[in-house]
């Protein structure tokens, strides 16, 4: 577009919206980068390095003995564990029971339906935060506090209204006929599920699973909140605990936190369409 | 399609999972912080009905009004400064600049990282003898302003709501979605117009997403704001005085007491400043006639 301009043809007044613009765009990398950058660069260091204090300077040698540290000393390592099998258990779950919904409402008409989905719709938009004091009852009244089951349970049901959502999404999106065809040829209610619509609305479940994994991995009010036992921490309470533990040991400490980072930036850059269309489509609906 | 007499089981069992687990994490919930509110209980001993003390209670307690007004300034920043950041962004990479995919790469990035590793980070960054901030000031020379930003009063709720602001990639990432559905030929005539960038972006493409994705990052950043925990929790736990306390931490607060009638009737107060956010908010965007239509176009 007109950022194709000859420069010469420019006026004063657009130079100067370049220049502007430029200084936004370079301003907002350097914030959203820097502090990163820092952070990886500070748990190379030394302590003495690092509390010499130019933020600028670059470790003399890097001190990957901090991230064993971290990983040992702290039990970082277990944490990594729970929170990559809470997360994929809830996702398997919460994707399951959330397609089996989303291929109800999605294709056929029953009564309530529509309160139904309204309902699912609405569970977007809560405040969850608000809902800590029944979480807590519920959960102990099941007698699932301080357990991987609490935790799953509750991970994967406060993920269905979004996976619903965007799963349903998708399966309105596949043609009745090809539905239809399967039912002429005696393809049952599961066997239309099972190998007709699961397999095309493959799409929307992966979207919905990236999102709801990345949810998983990054809670932390409710970890904290039903789990005391340090076994079974997820590292995102973790690494809360460790300003504790490595009260004076400032370089472990940001290595702790590379660790927990670097999943969620790995997961970003394989899943990049998942996760934004993920997070911006519920809140698009919303 | 039709359902047959012999798919109706199927479907119950495949509608009961998500309905359970709707009715026991979200109907129920909500329904049982209203009524828990009403009561004096701490979890163990029998509940003890107290009408509406505890809410006579809470507006008595300067330290959750003051948790409720951090709360608001927290909503109105983030509604009606972060967004409208935003909302320059968007429209300045949505003109696809050299590198416009890297941009919103980066700009999305903090967004997949945790609050609490976020909060983490930023309190480093703020630390008053080893962090970045301070660091910086005294590389430029002015290390008279270095000082402990989250323990002084007057800067730690500053600190805590300012590094939020920037972290803009999310709203930017919706409203470019809805730039890009903008008509093409609109910028057409008025380049041809000689309309530069800028008057393009004042008289065409803010009024044309005023009323969807600007309204919708508004609403949405302003409930974020309303719901914030993680940051002050792990940056300050709401000290210094509780100047930067938070609705949700108050309430955590009051759980762990435990207090659990106080506690639900700040998550009541919550749902209903959030309600009360929305209504305005969806007012001042739409005004009352127009509500019908926005909604039909949602519903589609």
């Amino acid at each position: 577009m007109n950022t194709n301009k000859v420069h010469a043809k420019l006026t004063g007044k657009e130079l100067f919206l370049q220049i502007i613009r430029w200084i936004l765009i370079v301003f907002f990398t350097v914030y959203a980068l820097f502090p990163l950058f820092w952070l990886f660069m500070s748990s190379l260091k030394t302590n003495g390095e690092f509390l010499a204090g130019n933020p600028f300077s670059l470790p003399k040698v890097p001190q990957w003995q901090n991230y064993t540290n971290a990983l040992t000393v702290a039990g970082l390592g277990r944490m990594l564990l729970n929170s990559v099998f809470v997360g994929i258990a809830a996702t398997l779950f919460n994707v399951l029971v959330a397609s089996l919904s989303a291929y109800c409402m999605s294709r056929f008409r029953f009564r309530g339906r529509d309160n139904y989905y309204t309902l699912f719709t609405t569970g977007i938009l809560i405040p969850l935060n608000a809902l800590m004091v029944p979480y807590f009852v519920i959960i102990n009244r099941l007698g699932l506090y301080n357990t991987y089951g609490g935790l799953i349970l509750l991970y994967s049901a406060i993920g269905i209204p979004m996976s619903t959502f965007l799963i349903k999404g998708l399966m309105d999106s596949i043609p009745m006929e090809i539905e239809e065809a399967a039912y002429i040829d005696g393809a049952g209610f599961m066997g239309r599920f099972f190998h007709v619509i699961l397999p095309l609305s493959r799409t929307g479940i992966v979207t919905a699973a990236t999102f709801e994994f990345l949810t998983c991995w990054n809670e932390f009010v409710f970890a904290n909140l039903i789990v005391s036992s340090e076994k079974l921490r997820t590292i995102q309470v973790g690494i809360r605990y460790f300003t504790n533990q490595f009260s004076t040991d400032y370089v472990s400490m940001y290595a702790a936190i590379v660790v927990s980072i670097v999943p969620s930036i790995l997961g970003y850059i394989i899943f990049q369409e998942q996760v934004i269309s993920g997070m911006t489509s519920g809140a698009v609906k919303g | 399609m039709r359902l047959t007499r012999n798919d109706k089981g199927p479907l119950i069992a495949f509608m009961a999972p998500a309905l359970i687990m709707m009715l026991l994490f979200f109907v129920i919930p909500v329904i049982y912080v209203v009524v828990v509110s009403f009561f004096k209980w701490n979890g163990i001993t029998d509940p003890e009905f107290r009408g509406i003390r505890n809410f006579a209670l809470l507006f008595k307690d300067k330290a959750f009004l003051r948790s409720v007004l951090n709360n608001i300034i927290w909503a109105l920043v983030a509604g009606f400064i972060q967004v409208p950041i935003a909302m320059v962004m968007a429209i300045i990479l949505s003109r696809k600049p050299k590198g416009w995919k890297f941009f919103r790469t980066v700009y999305f990035l903090p967004q997949v990282i945790s609050g609490i590793a976020l909060a983490m980070l930023w309190r480093a960054i703020y630390n008053a003898n080893t962090g970045l901030l301070n660091g910086l000031l005294k590389l430029f020379g002015r290390g008279d302003l270095a000082r402990d930003w989250l323990g002084t009063i007057e800067t730690a709720f500053p600190a805590v709501l300012i590094y939020w602001v920037f972290y803009i990639g999310y709203y930017m990432v919706i409203m470019m979605a809805d730039i890009t559905t903008i008509d093409e030929s609109y910028y057409e005539a008025a380049t041809i117009d000689g309309a530069t960038d800028f008057q393009q972006a004042i008289h065409i493409t803010i009024p044309l997403i005023r009323k969807t994705s600007l309204a919708t990052c508004v609403t949405l950043a302003s409930v974020m704001g309303l719901r914030q925990f993680e940051q002050v929790y792990m940056l300050t736990n709401g000290q210094p005085a509780n100047t930067t306390s938070t609705i949700v931490l108050y309430m955590y607060k009051k759980l762990q007491e435990p207090n659990y009638g106080m506690a639900s009737a700040s998550a009541v107060i919550l749902i209903v400043v959030g309600i009360i956010f929305i209504v305005s908010l969806r007012l001042l965007f739409n005004g009352r006639q127009e509500n019908r239509q926005v909604k039909k176009r949602k519903g589609a």
